[in-house]
């Protein structure tokens, strides 16, 4: 790889303006050290073409399952690593339901010395459990997990049931300045239910999860966190109602940030057809009506980050009858063309979106420094080709699993080069 | 017509397809008169009755149905007490796939298990009742039961009564019956009404409202108060005094000359009385003796390995 | 009719009336002191013949004739590869069938595989007396040893040639004809 590298004839991508610009970009080292409409001398440069290309920073996602320790048949952190660069993210943000659950500094210390050792090592983070193996009852070692490197507590996969012990758990949180991440239902409402509670489920003749289930449990966090002044992150909001909630909430100035995910802007109920499991999660696919008004809500603003829940698990267990099936697909690799494909190819919004929602914003949530093409920033971008297509059959994949609705399916876009500091991780 | 290879719910049946079906029944009900009542239509072939969840009447409906086409027909024994999942089932399919067994009638407490059987075989997979989901069999021969009362089913009027909310029956007869052209009503406590039906469909929350309605056939359904693990209705009795068919209410269909339906096995006490059980326009005995004539046509049309079941 | 086709009239309206008639009296004379004659038709125009032949029979004040039809679909030896489903018309026997005299009808008897599989279905509907066989058009080509007792008409056509028989009841009209296919296989 040459030191210096000129990134020729790229639409630049930014999250300040749905407008790309024409510009050439000269890396060298791990610094970008120009950016102009055109870079005429740059002696001893290798010239990469990129006219037709999208230059963008590189993605940052904040809710992401590596499934290490414990569960290492459906994925771990090196090939979480290795499906993130496919997909053009350079970081992200492990969840705590593994097992054992990360709830104490020895697991936080663990996985973060697994994640030193893939290409992406110093982007890899991860959250700790609230509460005792993610029981709802005890509080996790939250001090310790913190001084180990851990940047957000969350039970994710469970809500915390028991608000009192919500409450101190935000209390002591508060002090550490650690945001708390809910994953918001009311496991009652919720009951057996393996989809949402509408009139598909009624047709399949499946328990429904109710879209109350998750409205209720966002305005109950809501109000906690503002009783206690915590940072509240909302996981992967499903719901129109939950998102006004939030959106009131801003409005009156209590801290707190929220979540989409791709899926639940793509997919609805009626996507589960025969009862493919490879469109069963948690929070379950809802509306067309709910896509609509979440699509909104992302144009509008009123999403902080876009975060794929990417969930791994094994052909074996998807390949069950829907209501035993585990819940969730993988999301790493799919995300941003997924994303270009349904949206930004029809003009339903633009580069921006991506670059603040899942590139800058993830990062400021934990304090990190964006990455934006400009002279003197660091070299993390992606150059992703419009023209070409990506399908994503299981040689493509570097994720160990392959539930993703778009399995053996081709999608508009491809991401062909990934640049990290001194390196190219990927390049086609 | 065309042969489908797995018969799974109503839903992704033609109209075409609902009319072969039906109308082949009539010519297999003949079969019935006849001292030999049987067919060399399957000879050779094996149907094999697959169910998770007991049934006498349905599994032997199956048996009676495909030895008089002249199949041969087996039981697969599961154990009822085992807590059965997915992967369980599929290593079932694959033992059944090696014996190399032409149909298999399933029925799972579980929504689903039909289809996922049916994706992973080449035999025909005929659904016999899958948790809440569909009763395809069922419905069709209701349908045929209607029709052969009342001819021209177009515009007549259903009601169905009962646990809407978890009837399979509900789903699949009120759909066929639909696409056959009548009007179909529910009537059900609020706690086991589902909130998004086809909005065709009215709703009625008492007995007074429902019969303001006129319905020609009243459809009772099956409480199965064991089956139901949260607070639906307070008790059997108050179910029986303010949804069932009181006596009371009998006498009133026996006036307006309404007819009655039941997918059987009936709660008696709770859907229905023991006198009710006599009502002279009680059409069960019929639902049962046309369940063979139906499951004969359907078995006549199903072939394994033909393109497709589902839509 | 096809391009690659060709059509020739065997017999027209009268034609074939007359072919009946000569079918009811043949039968009329062999089954003389019968004491009851049934005529069953074989799905779909071995019906409409039955029905003829037992207007001639009673026009000839023969016997007492008895009418039933069968569906043969379920009997065929070839049901299983046949890419269609067909639909069942039903089998109408509403006389008992033990002890009686049965002329099974039918337009054609070509391969005899239909006849084979309506003598199978006949017996399980009880024992006949006896059996024969009356058919309009007897053409070569059999495929199992089964004769008519009664022929209309022996035709002597060649392997690419079918036989067609139209009764106005079924078809809107009375002909016999014969196509010719000169298309290459």
């Amino acid at each position: 790889m040459s030191n210096k590298r000129l990134y020729r004839g790229a639409s630049i991508a930014s999250e300040d303006s749905p407008k790309l610009t024409r510009a050439d970009v000269l890396v060298e080292g791990d610094r970008i050290i120009g950016v102009a409409a055109k870079i005429e001398k740059a002696e001893g440069a290798e010239v990469i073409d990129c006219s037709g290309r999208i230059l963008m920073p590189a993605m940052f996602d904040i809710h992401v399952h590596a499934r290490e320790p414990g569960q290492e048949e459906k994925e771990n952190i090196a090939t979480c690593a290795e499906a993130a660069i496919n997909g053009g993210v350079t970081g992200f943000v492990m969840m705590p339901n593994t097992a054992p659950a990360i709830d104490n500094a020895g697991v936080v210390r663990g996985v973060l010395e697994s994640a030193r050792r893939t290409r992406i090592g110093a982007g890899i983070y991860t959250t700790g459990a609230i509460t005792k193996g993610r029981n709802g009852e005890e509080l996790a070692s939250i001090a310790g997990m913190k001084a180990a490197g851990a940047v957000m507590l969350t039970d994710d996969g469970f809500p915390v049931d028991n608000p009192q012990v919500l409450r101190r758990a935000m209390e002591y949180a508060r002090d550490f300045d650690l945001p708390l991440a809910s994953h918001c239902e009311v496991k009652e409402l919720s009951g057996k239910g393996a989809m949402h509670e509408g009139s598909v489920s009624y047709a399949l003749g499946l328990h429904g999860i109710p879209s109350i289930s998750e409205e209720i449990c966002i305005a109950r966090d809501i109000r906690l966190a503002e009783y206690t002044g915590v940072h509240l992150n909302i996981q992967h909001v499903t719901t129109a109602l939950g998102m006004e909630t939030i959106k009131r909430a801003k409005d009156r100035g209590i801290r707190v940030t929220c979540e989409i995910a791709p899926h639940h802007l793509i997919f609805n109920h009626e996507d589960i057809g025969s009862y493919d499991t490879h469109y069963k999660m948690n929070p379950p696919l809802r509306t067309k009506e709910d896509n609509a008004a979440l699509l909104q809500g992302l144009i509008d603003g009123w999403f902080d980050v876009i975060a794929t829940d990417h969930a791994p698990h094994t052909e074996f267990e998807k390949n069950q009858d829907f209501a035993s099936a585990p819940f969730g697909i993988t999301g790493l690799e799919t995300a941003l063309p997924s994303l270009y494909d349904y949206f930004i190819s029809k003009g339903i919004f633009g580069w921006d979106v991506i670059v603040k929602r899942y590139s800058a914003e993830p990062r400021r949530i934990f304090k990190l420094p964006p990455v934006p093409i400009v002279e003197g920033g660091a070299a993390e971008f992606i150059v992703f080709n419009p023209e070409r297509s990506t399908r994503f059959d299981r040689d493509f994949m570097k994720s160990k699993s392959v539930n993703t609705p778009f399995l053996d399916k081709e999608l508009k876009g491809m991401v062909e080069r990934v640049v990290y500091l001194r390196e190219e991780l990927l390049s086609r | 017509m065309k042969p489908r290879k797995d018969l799974l719910d109503i839903q992704s049946l033609t109209d075409e397809e609902i009319e072969f079906v039906l109308e082949n029944a009539v010519p297999f009900k003949d079969l019935f008169r006849r001292s030999v009542k049987k067919v060399p239509t399957l000879k050779g072939r094996t149907m094999l009755t697959l169910f998770y969840e007991p049934s006498t009447r349905t599994r032997s409906s199956f048996e009676v149905a495909a030895s008089r086409l002249s199949a041969d027909v087996t039981h697969f024994d599961v154990e009822s007490s085992s807590v059965v999942k997915g992967e369980s089932v599929l290593d079932t399919v694959e033992t059944l796939e090696a014996m190399r067994v032409d149909y298999i009638v399933v029925r799972h407490k579980q929504a689903g298990i039909p289809n996922l059987i049916a994706k992973n075989t080449a035999a025909s997979v005929i659904n016999a009742g899958d948790g809440w989901h569909a009763h395809p069999t069922q419905a069709l021969l209701d349908g045929f039961t209607l029709r052969e009362v009342f001819k021209d089913l177009r515009g007549a009027r259903c009601l169905i009564a009962g646990d809407i909310q978890h009837s399979r029956v509900a789903r699949s007869t009120s759909l066929l019956l639909r696409r056959l052209g009548m009007n179909v009503a529910y009537l059900a406590p609020g706690s086991l009404m589902p909130r998004e039906i086809p909005r065709e469909i009215p709703q009625f929350g008492n007995w007074t409202d429902a019969l303001e309605w006129k319905p020609d056939v009243v459809y009772l359904l099956r409480v199965q108060s064991e089956r139901l693990d949260e607070p639906f209705f307070p008790s059997a009795a108050e179910y029986h005094k303010n949804y069932g068919l009181t006596d009371a209410r009998v006498q009133i269909l026996r006036e307006r000359g309404i007819y009655l339906m039941h997918p059987g096995p009936v709660n008696r006490g709770v859907e229905i009385t023991d006198k009710g059980m006599d009502y002279e326009k009680s059409l069960i005995n019929q639902q049962v003796e046309n369940g063979i004539a139906v499951r004969m046509s359907v078995l006549y049309w199903l072939r394994p390995g033909a393109q497709g079941g589902e839509s | 009719m096809s391009p690659d086709s060709t059509q020739r009239l065997l017999l027209d309206k009268a034609a074939m009336a007359g072919a009946i008639r000569r079918l009811a009296e043949e039968i009329c004379e062999k089954n003389k002191g019968a004491r009851q004659l049934a005529l069953v038709g074989i799905h779909k125009r071995g019906v409409p013949l039955a029905y003829r032949l037992a207007d001639e029979l009673r026009e000839l004040k023969c016997t007492d004739v008895l009418i039933g039809t069968i569906d043969i679909t379920q009997y065929r030896d070839d049901l299983a590869m046949m890419k269609m489903v067909p639909k069942l018309e039903g089998s109408d026997i509403p006389f008992d069938i033990d002890d009686a005299q049965v002329v099974l009808c039918d337009e054609v008897i070509f391969t005899a595989r239909s006849v084979r599989a309506a003598i199978d279905e006949l017996l399980d509907h009880g024992r006949p007396a006896r059996v024969q066989l009356a058919v309009l058009i007897d053409r070569e080509g059999r495929e199992f040893p089964i004769q008519a007792d009664y022929v209309g008409l022996h035709v002597k056509v060649g392997t690419s040639e079918r036989v067609f028989v139209r009764f106005e009841e079924v078809d809107g009209d009375d002909a016999v004809y014969v196509q010719t296919s000169t298309a290459v296989k």
